[in-house]
């Protein structure tokens, strides 16, 4: 210590502020010194008026976070030890940076010494050495266990200690003789230091606790959980159990075999004995040995010639043993699902390395099983194929149609049209939706735009011009397409719709999703295929049966179509007077509030809004008193009033223009954009002219805002998703509905990226792959000065009102931390509340306040990927 | 709909014991389910009394507990606000057992749409891998989500009472009895324990001994709510406490999340198609995904859908719907509810020890039926029919007087009515 030289110490004027309440308050103006007293460091600030008196002494220590103020050379901040702020203001740059040097040196040979020190520490001072466990000691081993677990150093010890005595081993005859004697306690307390070892989190130790040695005597303490005095677990039974693996072919290495049985054990810790208990980081560690385990199993298994060769013999004509084909199905099922987690380079070759040995095959085989659970199987590979490569899975079935053998689509289609079990049709006809997705990810397309950036971004730009994808869907509307509407297509000339069975409900329904899906993707070729098939008054013909449900999806097919805006579709539509049933519904449903009633409302909402001019004119001059008579929403009166406006002279029209300002002649396909208020929802029943203007005034005076805002802000946010979700037809309504409610309401219509990246571990509908893709939508212009003034407004309430204070504190943390802060911060501001209401009743739980903070700061810690507390 | 069979009634003893029905007899239930989630709005019309309850997130036990201490259907009227699977152990028995309950008593029992009601959060939050686990399959899962999609996205509650008949119960903490209001009174909420002992009581003019009521923070506490006795002119807002009124309590909203700002009355939400999966933005997703906050107007949600939307903004919807009161659920809360924004909104959390480890207790708020005769009888279910269109009310004066609230408070089921709680392991292997 004697080594560091004391500055020369000619005085420093310097003033000493202390931070107190957020103001630095100002102790006084003195002379300054580093001075090394007794081998400790200080620096002193005598009071220049009262030499005698100190304004202050403080010892340098190691980690008070000095530091010397960037820009101005005169200042140095710290912290003191009991967590004061302080500052030292110099009067000039010189005497700051020689104190500052003073302070750099000692904190740096103090720095040095503690290293010197630390090694011992951990070697010397703080080894944790436990006695050799009996039943006599457990109460005192669990006391210092736990007491070690406290401290970070202490549990690095504890795990050390534990894996190099290899204390698990020793502790695991104990259960059985606590078992002999029948000692409950004895138990409890084993299982109670098992989880604490365990949760120790230490990987080492988990995986040594799977091996076949520990495994049993390990969940055999875990048995007895003290959390539930009356019942014992049987881990053990259920884990000796040897049935339960089922070895399809036999494998030779025996350290895959071992890893397979440590897989197992482990998801059975995740899942059944730890399931309640588990910590997040525990949880992920345990996740991560699960995954590397399985990758190694199914990178050792997909090399393997032979191993294959056997697996896939299996589907050869000389296997008997039809338990074993089913068997193999789904050993292959379970490795494409690990597959979905290996890297696109290794899931590549795996996939290459099934499909060499005849992959496809087993799919025709298992999709063609009489056991459902062998049908699902095969979907589930099919799909995860498809998932993987389509442009491969497509070029196979080229491959097959070349070669005038029966593609896997027509396999798919003859079984969709008779599968009986609805969960596989279900599945069936998703496979065939993702087969057909022109923008279905594509690992080939990936390795290209790898190498190949320009390619990628034109792939990027429509990869429905790819060709391979293109004549794919041509080739499929050429041929397969009639024999899988064919059904549909058969419904022509049916007299009675009131006898269908559940089979055919359930088919129709799935075709017609099938087709909506095909209509959005792929536009031209669907639009040619429904017209010459005449498919548009088939599905309006379903309308006419008793299923709802059946009804509710045919009227799903004719919004889609109307939602493309595509004058095509609404020819065909208006050309076949596909409306009468669609009215039929209407009126049948009509005061009733229910859900067929609402997506019919929905469906003219959207035209009336969207103002499909075709539409609207075949509505209007069809269906005129119809459409007079309902009354009980204002839509269709508001329907006739825009036909009325088309065809009256020109003064009302521009009229009505000076208010509606981005009428426009034009179907616009960004919806957001022609929402004006006042044509927006539901006003009282008879809406006049009159009434309607009025209505409008209405509802500036509950906006408070100018009427003529409105458009422009509408109009400013127009963020539509990026996202092609399987669902989304309604979607695009749903936004747009009534974004009358003002500019605020559309500033904050879409949550920027940077909000959506700062929500850490809450649960969001961003979670899913398909969501993420929507994540970088383009910042809303309009967002962000309005964003910040509602931040201007927060920060004004801060000051105008102490109490508040700590509600606005919390929100503003809700806003930008994790949502469990919020979750925290909510328990304090009512936790409060409740304290005073505990003086009422005298405190009865009084007990429940502390233990409310411990724990929701317990779940703030606790924030992991997968268990985050949003809720 | 007389939908009774000794079928269903096996499948719902099944349930109870927390045993999963069959994957046939799932498919017949959805289906039947479907039937009926099909004739209802997208705002369910409900008659007080009922019991509104929060987020279950799979925890059967504690479910059971719910219905122990609530009453059992079909003795209760209940309203679930949606969350009934993920993050719990036993998603698949509770969803079903409450759809079971909701085919065999229809008008006892509504369920409404969560924003865990959906394909894509139960895939990664943990109803989907149960599933997988329970039936080797994912078509329980397929069977269960399209139910989903039928799912009402909200309920209006009507003919409340303004005043709760006070317990006949104890009180948890008889000393403290003095400072509770007395019977002559008009009690406006009520807190009971997990017992039926009453744990505090408020009355509606406010005579608590409760010290500082103006000086509490604006948010959260029942207490502050109390409008005094002479608001300003215009407000409305004054509660005289004297004669009994047999005012009805006004209507109550319930929805999952909160509100939105494409939803300016509750008419709009019936022009959704909401039969489709939870969209990632717009109205259907908002009221499903949004959280009341103590900011001005509204804010960006920290969950990355929805918003956080002010006190004047829930006054001002209140207001223009005649609504007394909003109740949802969707944000943990540790004591089980919690009052926001001068009582106008409040969050019901019914998942105690969510996650098995949160540490908090759970509540359901029981609204009781505007009586306006002395002879008040809880649990009177008249078979009247639904109200006709209460949603078409005309704009009522401002400052509502709320319902009666009568909250019940309760925590994790004791441990050992249930076993250990755990997932289901695989049950075979080849990996």
């Amino acid at each position: 210590m004697a080594l560091a030289a004391a500055p020369a110490n000619d005085r420093k004027r310097v003033k000493v502020y202390e931070l107190k309440n957020n103001d630095w308050f100002d102790r006084g103006t003195g002379f300054c010194k580093g001075v090394l007293l007794n081998d400790e460091a200080r620096i002193l600030v005598s009071s220049e008026d009262d030499p005698s008196r100190q304004l202050l002494e403080t010892k340098i220590s190691k980690d008070d976070g000095y530091q010397k103020q960037q820009g101005t050379d005169t200042l140095i901040v710290w912290t003191e030890q009991n967590g004061t702020d302080m500052a030292l203001s110099f009067q000039e740059a010189e005497g700051c940076g020689a104190i500052w040097e003073f302070v750099s040196e000692i904190q740096q040979r103090l720095q040095q010494i503690n290293d010197g020190l630390s090694d011992d520490v951990i070697e010397n001072m703080n080894p944790i050495l436990l006695p050799p466990p009996e039943l006599g000691n457990l109460p005192e081993l669990e006391n210092m266990m736990r007491a070690a677990n406290n401290s970070p150093a202490g549990r690095d010890a504890l795990a050390k200690f534990i894996v190099t005595a290899d204390y698990i081993a020793k502790l695991i005859p104990l259960v059985e003789m606590a078992e002999d004697l029948e000692s409950i306690q004895d138990l409890h307390r084993l299982c109670n230091i098992m989880k604490l070892l365990i949760l120790l989190n230490d990987s080492a130790i988990i995986e040594y606790v799977v091996t076949d040695e520990m495994i049993l005597g390990v969940v055999g303490a875990l048995e007895y959980d003290p959390d539930f005095p009356c019942h014992k677990a049987n881990h053990r039974q259920y884990l000796s159990d040897e049935s339960k693996f089922k070895e399809v072919v036999k494998i030779e290495d025996q350290l895959i075999k071992k890893k397979i049985h440590y897989t197992y054990r482990l998801q059975y810790l995740k899942d059944v004995v730890l399931a309640r208990i588990l910590d997040d980081p525990t949880f992920s560690v345990l996740n991560s040995l699960i995954f590397f385990h399985q990758v190694d199993i199914v990178q050792h298994l997909q090399g393997n010639v032979n191993f294959l060769k056997e697996l896939f013999g299996i589907f050869g004509a000389e296997e008997q043993n039809l338990q074993r084909k089913k068997d193999a199905v789904l050993f292959i099922q379970q490795c494409c699902a690990v597959a979905k987690s290996l890297q696109a380079n290794a899931r590549a070759t795996l996939y290459q390395n099934f499909i060499h040995n005849g992959l496809l095959d087993v799919i025709q085989f298992a999709l063609k099983h009489q056991d459902a659970s062998v049908r699902v199987a095969g979907t589930d590979i099919l799909v995860a194929l498809i998932d993987h490569d389509a442009l491969m899975v497509r070029g196979y079935i080229f491959k097959a149609i070349n070669e005038k053998t029966k593609p896997l689509t027509d396999t798919l289609i003859e079984l969709l049209l008779v599968e009986v079990d609805l969960g596989v049709k279900a599945q069936m006809a998703d496979a065939i939706k993702v087969l057909l997705d022109p923008n279905a990810n594509s690992a080939s397309i990936e390795a290209i735009g790898r190498t190949n950036s320009d390619f990628l971004a034109k792939v990027r730009g429509g990869i429905s011009a790819i060709p391979q994808t293109d004549s794919f869907i041509q080739n499929f509307y050429d041929e397969s397409a009639k024999k899988l509407f064919q059904p549909l297509k058969d419904l022509e000339g049916r007299k009675s719709m009131d006898d269908l069975t559940i089979q055919e409900v359930s088919l129709y329904s799935h075709l017609v999703e099938v087709l909506c899906f095909f209509i959005r993707q792929h536009s031209f070729r669907s639009k040619y295929f429904i017209l010459s098939e005449g498919l548009a008054s088939r599905v309006a013909q379903l309308m006419l049966c008793p299923e709802k449900h059946l009804k509710l999806t045919s009227l799903k097919y004719f919004r889609t179509c109307i939602g493309l805006h595509d004058e095509f579709h609404n020819r065909q539509i208006i050309q076949n007077r596909l409306f009468d049933p669609i009215l039929n519904i209407l009126f049948e449903t009509m005061p009733r509030d229910n859900l067929l009633n609402s997506a019919c409302l929905e469906l003219f909402e959207f035209i009336k809004r969207e103002n499909i001019k075709a539409i609207i004119i075949h509505l209007v001059e069809t269906y005129r008193e119809k459409l007079q008579t309902i009354t009980y929403v204002d839509t269709f009166q508001n329907l006739i009033l825009r036909y009325d406006q088309m065809h009256e002279p020109a003064t009302t029209q521009e009229m009505d223009n000076s208010f509606t300002t981005q009428e426009s002649d034009t179907p616009v396909r960004n919806s957001g954009s022609v929402n004006c208020g006042r044509w927006q929802g539901l006003k009282d029943a008879d809406a006049e002219e009159e009434a309607y203007f009025n209505g409008s005034d209405n509802e500036e005076d509950d906006e408070n805002l100018p009427n003529a805002v409105k458009p422009v802000m509408n109009g400013a946010s127009p963020v539509r998703p990026l996202v092609n979700y399987p669902d989304d037809e309604g979607d695009e309504d749903a936004m747009d509905i009534l974004s009358s409610s003002g500019p605020t309401v559309s500033s904050t219509q879409s949550p920027s990226p940077s909000s959506s990246a700062s929500k850490q571990d809450q649960e969001s509908p961003a979670t899913s792959p398909a969501a993420r893709d929507q994540t970088p939508q383009p910042t809303n212009p309009a967002q962000t000065p309005l964003e910040r003034l509602s931040e201007k407004r927060r920060r004004d309430d801060d000051e105008e009102d102490e109490l508040a204070k700590i509600s606005t504190q919390n929100s503003k943390r809700r806003s930008s931390a994790s949502s469990n802060a919020s979750a925290t911060s909510t328990a304090i501001t009512h936790g409060h509340m409740l304290r005073r209401k505990k003086t009422i009743n005298s405190g009865k739980d009084g007990g429940g306040a502390p233990k409310k903070m411990a724990i929701s700061i317990g779940v703030k810690s606790g924030g992991g990927e997968s268990n985050g507390e949003g809720e | 709909m007389s939908s009774g069979g000794s079928d269903l009634d096996k499948a719902i003893q099944q349930l109870r014991a927390c045993r999963p029905i069959p994957e046939n007899q799932v498919r017949e239930l959805c289906y039947k389910a479907r039937e009926l989630l099909i004739e209802e709005g997208n705002v369910v019309g409900v008659d007080a009394p009922v019991t509104i309850c929060g987020d279950i997130h799979g925890q059967f036990h504690d479910l059971m507990e719910l219905f122990r201490v609530g009453g059992d259907v079909p003795d209760t009227n209940y309203l679930f606000m949606g969350d009934f699977v993920d993050r719990g152990f036993y998603s698949l028995e509770s969803f079903l057992l409450l759809l079971c309950l909701k085919v065999r008593y229809p008008d006892r029992i509504t369920l409404i749409r969560g924003n865990h009601e959906s394909r894509q959060i139960t895939t990664v939050y943990g109803f989907y891998d149960e599933c997988l686990r329970k039936y080797g399959s994912a078509n329980v899962w397929r069977y269960c989500c399209e139910v989903f999609d039928y799912l009402a996205l909200g309920a209006l509650v009507t003919g409340t009472a303004t005043n709760l008949e006070p317990s006949e119960a104890p009180f948890a903490d008889p000393s403290s009895q003095a400072s509770m209001p007395g019977l002559d009174q008009d009690i406006e909420i009520e807190t009971l324990n997990s017992n039926g002992e009453i744990m505090f009581r408020f009355a509606r003019n406010g005579e608590v001994s409760q010290p500082s009521q103006a000086a509490s923070a604006p948010s959260s506490s029942p207490l502050v709510d109390t409008p005094s006795r002479t608001g300003p002119s215009g407000t409305g807002a004054t509660s005289s406490s004297n004669g009994s009124r047999g005012n009805d309590g006004g209507a109550v909203l319930c929805v999952h999340g909160g509100l939105s700002p494409l939803i300016d009355t509750i008419d709009k939400i019936r022009l959704l198609d909401r039969k489709q999966e939870v969209p990632h933005e717009g109205a259907m997703c908002d009221l499903l995904w949004s959280d009341p906050d103590e900011i001005d107007g509204w804010g960006l949600s920290p969950r990355g859908a929805g918003f956080l939307f002010g006190a004047d903004i829930v006054k001002c919807f209140n207001h223009k719907n005649d609504l007394s009161l909003i109740a949802r659920a969707h944000q943990l809360v540790m004591e089980g509810f919690k009052e926001m924004f001068d009582s106008t909104i409040v969050t019901v959390w019914s998942a105690p020890n969510y996650c098995y480890r949160c540490g908090n207790v759970a509540a359901i708020l029981e609204l009781g039926e505007d009586g306006s005769n002395a002879g008040f009888v809880r649990r009177a279910n008249g078979d009247a029919g639904r109200k006709q269109n209460s949603v078409l009310m005309e704009r009522g004066e401002r400052g509502r007087e709320g319902p009666g609230r009568r909250y019940r408070v309760f925590e994790a089921a004791p441990q050992d009515s249930r076993g250990m709680p755990a997932k289901k392991p695989v049950a075979d292997y080849f990996l």
